[in-house]
């Protein structure tokens, strides 16, 4: 190993990073990520527009509609009019979920006697959809008890408590993934720009030309790569910490070197699609595509693997995200650590990961023409 | 005393084979000249010696034989490598000093004060000392190639390989790059392997190879090779058969004319008769353009460019008359391109006046006007290379608002009398560089321009197309009656010129006939010459 060489080449790399002004856009383009994912991705449902029709109008069918009035999740309005009218209004998007409460509501629930609510909910996006009549479903429930005190409401109550994000707060469920997508794409990028930039001017055949060995090389490449993006991982954390308020309750220094461990994959990707590729365009299109896709799908922010059957379940685990935003959730939200078993053995499928990854990437690169 | 020796290299990619059974032998202090056309197989052979590219057969240099680029890593340290293209192992962002600061580490050299003495001189005979801050982006083409050079000696390489580091450099830069190589060569008894599309230059070197389809086809010194071909070539003189250029009539069978002293061009013209590899001739029809009454196509009245406060051009006065052909000559930097680009009205004049046809250019309708009456052809051919020959003329007609049935015509005529009409539906890329020279001089004629501006049409095209380039260039001037305006950087090419416009540092420094030229400078043997007064 010649540590002048690897010396040089870090250098002019930082050099030429200033001076072209990309180094703005590594420090910018995870923090844009973040903060425009942050911000934009919505899963709770507040506010939802709810037309009730109350075919009753007795106290009781009043003492419910009240009941979704305080409810923070519907915005209620009133409607004497008919089902086909109301169905109308849910086809113009001008109301998301209608309930219909039957004639003889308070009459028949006085004896007793079993009744039906109906509920329409506008389900074009399915889960936006479901979970509107979860809701409609508790309030309902909820209003069931306190309605009719007699026997069967008071028997069964449901004793619900959200584990690790009890406020069920939309940030804490999405932010840490986004440190998972964004510690995938951003230095994965500038891994493959750093060397195909070479190839594509044609100065990587001081490369090719020079005594320097493949492994120094890449050692020089990525060196660079790394540091730069290493400050990103404290940067996304004071984003996540103390603009979103995402909790932190696990070790900083697993969060840190797990986090280190996920950017050596990042680069070797970017090194890998710098072996195959030879214009700079088509480096970054692939690796963004590479990157982003299974970085968003499978970065447990949509939905949890857990929940994903077959091919996808497959694919999940096939691409390194899943194990480190595990990781990276039980940090910030749970902070059992390296106690749970899972953990650990994600964290060593990850050095296995990263180990293969720049081997492989030491392998393909070839030091003479294609 | 150290060799090289080269065994039978085959260097092939797929199905093409790009050069096949190289064998030649170089020793110590000996320049090694690679001559011939685009693709004959110089630069593969130039890869595959410097253990970059792969290629089947061994090399040996002194103790070290390698049989793949994976062996050659031990030659590495004694060997550089230039590939070709201007300034294409430096980094834009970097200074001078850093680039020599870079190369010094990558090839782990102790900085003592040998070497700083070294680096010294180096920087010295590139003329870079005054310019170490400057960052390569920045520098000229011919200071960009300078630097490339010492930063590939700063290791004192025992083997020197070259790619054509003169192509599209000035004649002062190239002169001096020849300095630096020779001084080289001469004390530290470096092999120097070195490909050029310059002849004069190969008159340089101890020992040519000329190649040719994928072959090394001769060697031997110059005079040894203009042996081989002298047989063949006649004075030029009319109507005598063969093939006639300027200077030379060149033909297998005997003819009953003078013979003439053969120069290098004349190795390739032989070759190519021989192998029955001439593009087609031009036969251009007569007179047919509409006649001005006014001889003066384009004037310019103290132009000026500036960059902030750079002056590019400084108050440049010039004039263009019907079919004449004015050649703009100059240093890279000189302002050229960037005077043809206000002429082009693609950059705004920041001061002075342009007259088209004698009518002043001063608004933006003017100036479609002038681009309508413009051809253009650039540097880098601007022809869409997944279109046909055809379908790209036939485009270019359509941006310029041919009616189609006209643009029918006229491709198909023009085919005919450039010559290219076998090729038309063919994709340019498959094309020999001479033919796409052809159909974007027709490209750009078609719109029937009364001024055509070439921005070096002919860097890095090989002799044979050059020539008859110029042929092309020189009866659109008698039959057309077009007033050509021309940059480039073959001096022997400003012989073809009627007037010669000399820039340098952004200012005129001469404009004349060749004649005149000539008349004021009585020493000088070549263009190249004259030009060097007005440098040095």
């Amino acid at each position: 190993m010649k540590a002048r060489v690897i010396r040089a080449y870090i250098a002019k790399e930082l050099i030429e990073l200033v001076r072209s002004r990309f180094i703005l856009m590594v420090y910018l383009l995870p923090t844009m990520i973040m903060l425009l994912f942050g911000y934009g991705i919505r899963m709770e449902v507040t506010d939802a527009r709810a037309l009730i029709i109350d075919n009753d109008r007795s106290f009781l069918s009043n003492r419910l509609i009240s009941k979704f009035e305080h409810s923070r999740y519907f915005d209620v309005s009133l409607d004497t009019s008919d089902e086909a009218d109301a169905l109308r209004s849910i086809k113009q998007a001008r109301t998301d979920v209608i309930i219909i409460i039957p004639e003889s509501f308070e009459k028949r629930l006085l004896h007793g006697q079993s009744t039906q609510i109906g509920i329409y909910v506008d389900a074009a996006f399915p889960s936006r959809g479901s979970t509107i009549e979860n809701y409609a479903k508790g309030v309902i429930l909820d209003a069931a008890a306190s309605l009719a005190p007699a026997r069967s409401a008071h028997l069964i109550t449901i004793n619900q408590r959200s584990l690790f994000n009890q406020a069920m707060r939309d940030e804490d469920a999405i932010v840490p993934g986004l440190i998972g997508l964004v510690l995938l794409v951003a230095p994965a990028i500038l891994s493959a720009l750093l060397i195909v930039k070479e190839k594509e001017r044609g100065t990587i055949f001081n490369f090719y030309a020079s005594p320097l060995s493949k492994g120094e090389f890449l050692i020089a490449k990525l060196i660079p790569a790394f540091l730069l993006h290493s400050l990103n991982i404290f940067i996304l954390f004071l984003w996540a910490v103390y603009v979103f308020d995402v909790p932190f309750r696990g070790s900083f220094l697993l969060y840190w070197g797990v986090s280190e461990i996920y950017l050596l994959i990042s680069i070797a990707i970017g090194m890998l699609i710098s072996v195959v590729t030879r214009t700079q365009i088509v480096a970054v299109v692939l690796t963004v595509i590479i990157t982003i896709i299974p970085g968003f799908l499978y970065s447990g922010i949509i939905m949890p693997i857990s929940s994903m059957s077959g091919i996808s379940q497959v694919e999940a685990h096939i691409f390194p995200v899943m194990y480190y935003n595990h990781i990276l959730y039980d940090a910030f939200l749970i902070g059992e650590g390296l106690q749970s078993g899972k953990t650990l053995s994600y964290l060593l499928i990850l050095i296995v990961y990263a180990v293969i990854l720049l081997g492989l990437g030491r392998l393909l690169l070839k030091k003479e023409l294609g | 005393m150290e060799y090289l020796s080269v065994e039978n290299v085959t260097v092939s990619y797929g199905i093409h084979v790009a050069i096949r059974d190289a064998t030649f032998r170089a020793d110590g202090g000996e320049i090694i000249g690679f001559i011939g056309a685009d693709g004959s197989g110089k630069s593969s052979l130039m890869h595959a010696i410097a253990g970059v590219g792969n290629f089947s057969g061994s090399v040996r240099f002194n103790g070290i034989g390698y049989r793949s680029a994976k062996e050659a890593e031990p030659l590495k340290p004694l060997c550089a490598f230039m590939p070709q293209g201007i300034g294409l192992v430096l980094y834009e962002m970097l200074s001078v000093e850093e680039h020599l600061d870079f190369f010094a580490d990558i090839r782990a050299i102790k900085p003592d004060s040998d070497f700083l003495a070294y680096r010294q001189r180096l920087l010295r005979m590139a003329g870079l000392d005054k310019f170490t801050a400057r960052r390569a982006g920045d520098l000229t083409g011919g200071m960009m190639q300078k630097l490339s050079l010492i930063c590939t000696l700063l290791h004192r390489p025992r083997l020197l390989i070259l790619d054509e580091p003169t192509t599209g450099v000035d004649p002062l830069s190239r002169i001096e790059l020849w300095e630096i190589l020779d001084q080289i060569r001469r004390e530290e008894g470096t092999i120097i392997l070195v490909s050029t599309a310059y002849m004069q230059e190969a008159a340089r070197m101890d020992r040519l190879l000329l190649f040719d389809a994928g072959e090394i086809i001769a060697s031997g010194t110059a005079t040894e090779l203009l042996e081989t071909v002298r047989p063949m070539c006649y004075l030029p003189t009319p109507g005598s058969g063969g093939v006639r250029t300027f200077d030379a009539t060149y033909s297998l069978q005997p003819l009953d004319i003078p013979h003439a002293e053969p120069t290098l061009e004349a190795l390739f013209f032989v070759n190519a008769l021989k192998n029955n590899r001439l593009l087609p001739p031009v036969t251009l029809s007569g007179e047919e353009k509409i006649p001005f009454s006014d001889d003066v196509v384009m004037e310019a009245r103290g132009l000026t460019k500036r960059f902030g406060d750079f002056v590019a051009n400084d108050r440049i006065d010039l004039n263009l008359r019907r079919g004449e052909i004015l050649g703009l000559l100059g240093a890279n930097g000189a302002g050229k391109t960037t005077f043809i680009k206000m002429l082009l009205g693609l950059h705004p004049i920041d001061g002075g006046e342009l007259f088209l046809l004698g009518k002043p250019v001063r608004n933006a309708h003017d100036r479609r006007t002038l681009k309508a009456s413009i051809g253009y052809v650039s540097q880098h051919f601007a022809l869409y290379g997944d279109m046909t020959v055809r379908e790209n003329l036939l485009y270019f007609a359509a941006i310029r608002r041919i009616p189609s049935q006209e643009a029918l015509e006229k491709t198909a005529r023009y085919a005919l009398e450039l010559g290219f009409s076998e090729y038309l539906d063919e994709m340019p890329s498959q094309l020999p560089l001479g033919i796409n020279q052809r159909f974007s001089l027709a490209a750009a004629l078609l719109h029937d321009p009364h001024v055509l501006f070439l921005d070096e049409p002919t860097s890095g095209v090989d002799a044979i197309a050059r020539a008859q380039f110029w042929q092309l260039l020189i009866a659109l001037k008698e039959k057309w009656k077009i007033a050509i305006l021309i940059t480039t950087h073959y001096m022997s090419e400003a012989e073809y010129c009627d007037r010669i416009v000399l820039l340098r540092d952004g200012a005129k420094v001469a404009d004349d006939t060749l004649e005149r030229f000539y008349a004021a400078h009585p020493d000088a043997e070549t263009f190249e010459d004259i030009f060097l007064e007005y440098y040095r």
